[in-house]
């Protein structure tokens, strides 16, 4: 038997195999260095990314994506900002171009106030995407009816959010979660957004999920690169704790310590 | 001289110009970056083929960190 279980768990999502299940975003860290150490330590194979405007005359390369290719991992590009699901394709279109990968987040802003996905608009963009030859990895709700039509149109990963972006309020509702999980056994879940201690990623991933994306927890952390350790033993622990299976939990207390032989104990009646 | 839209802000070029020579004229040096015309991507293979026109609106974005 080996002594670390976590160490062999692989899966399998956008067709390659993977040993991490923590996807983490590259941005608000303190400096690039800080980010760097952070992805590092985190083991994470996957790091999203994005498109802004350029400004004219800055000659040379990107030091931003320099750092991020001489990691050699995944990049998963957003579609951040869009508001329609046109937004989002063209944004998705450019990204492919530029990053090199047909994977994308693909995200579709419907509420300034909450950053709620607009589920119409990326339901409308994940269909044409898909049929593209994008391997669209959608950020939704924890709505049940929402995933089933991002699956209906050929999404093989759903990435549901534990609460607002950015909010480190964990899961809201795991109640859906679980639904979700429940009703799609054979596609990758991985709960994107809300997330804010390692306590909540390990939820996740004790909950079924196949994956947990952050980014806020970590960079926003005290620590950035002490945080994105905690992560990554957080993610493998619940992890190996949904795979272990969990006790059901019961209505009243039920002593472990064996109660035959209980010193002192005298029989009434 | 045409009036057009680069990342959000007007300014002008010395005619039509098609993507490639658009870019170079607005002086985008920068490698790496992806161009849309009128919130529809262009691919760089058809950057000759592709005119900016006056009153046309052109995004060039690139890189950077996300979440």
């Amino acid at each position: 038997m080996t002594k670390y279980l976590a160490s062999n768990d692989t899966w399998e999502i956008g067709g390659k195999r993977l040993n991490s299940r923590l996807l983490m975003g590259s941005a608000l860290y303190p400096s690039p260095a800080n980010m760097e150490d952070a992805i590092k330590i985190s083991g994470s194979q996957i790091v999203t990314v994005s498109l802004r405007r350029q400004a004219a005359g800055e000659g040379g390369g990107n030091q931003f994506w320099d750092i991020i290719k001489s990691f050699g991992i995944e990049v998963l590009p957003n579609t951040a900002g869009s508001h329609s699901a046109k937004e989002a394709i063209t944004t998705a279109q450019m990204a492919r171009e530029v990053f090199g990968t047909n994977w994308v987040k693909l995200e579709v802003i419907g509420d300034q106030y909450n950053l709620q996905p607009d589920p119409f608009e990326t339901v409308k963009a994940a269909e044409v995407l898909i049929k593209e030859g994008f391997e669209v990895f959608p950020y939704t709700t924890d709505d049940l009816v929402v995933a089933k039509r991002l699956a209906d149109v050929g999404c093989k990963i759903i990435m549901p959010w534990g609460s607002m972006i950015g909010s480190g309020k964990g899961l809201m509702n795991p109640d859906n979660l679980i639904a979700i999980r429940k009703q799609f056994p054979d596609l990758q879940l991985v709960v994107d957004a809300g997330i804010g201690k390692p306590s909540h990623a390990t939820q996740a991933m004790e909950l079924g999920y196949d994956g947990v994306l952050l980014n806020s927890a970590i960079a926003l952390a005290q620590d950035p690169v002490k945080m994105a350790d905690a992560f990554r033993v957080a993610v493998e622990a619940g992890r190996l704790g949904y795979e272990a299976g969990t006790m059901k939990e019961r209505e009243f207390a039920s002593p472990s310590t064996p109660t035959i032989g209980t010193p002192f104990w005298h029989q009434f009646n | 001289m045409i009036e057009i839209i680069v990342n959000g802000k007007r300014t002008s070029l010395s005619a039509e110009l098609n993507i490639k020579d658009a870019i170079k004229e607005l002086n985008y040096t920068k490698v790496g970056f992806a161009v849309a015309l009128n919130g529809t991507f262009v691919a760089i293979a058809t950057y000759e083929n592709t005119l900016v026109r006056d009153n046309d609106s052109i995004e060039i974005l690139s890189p950077v960190q996300g979440g």
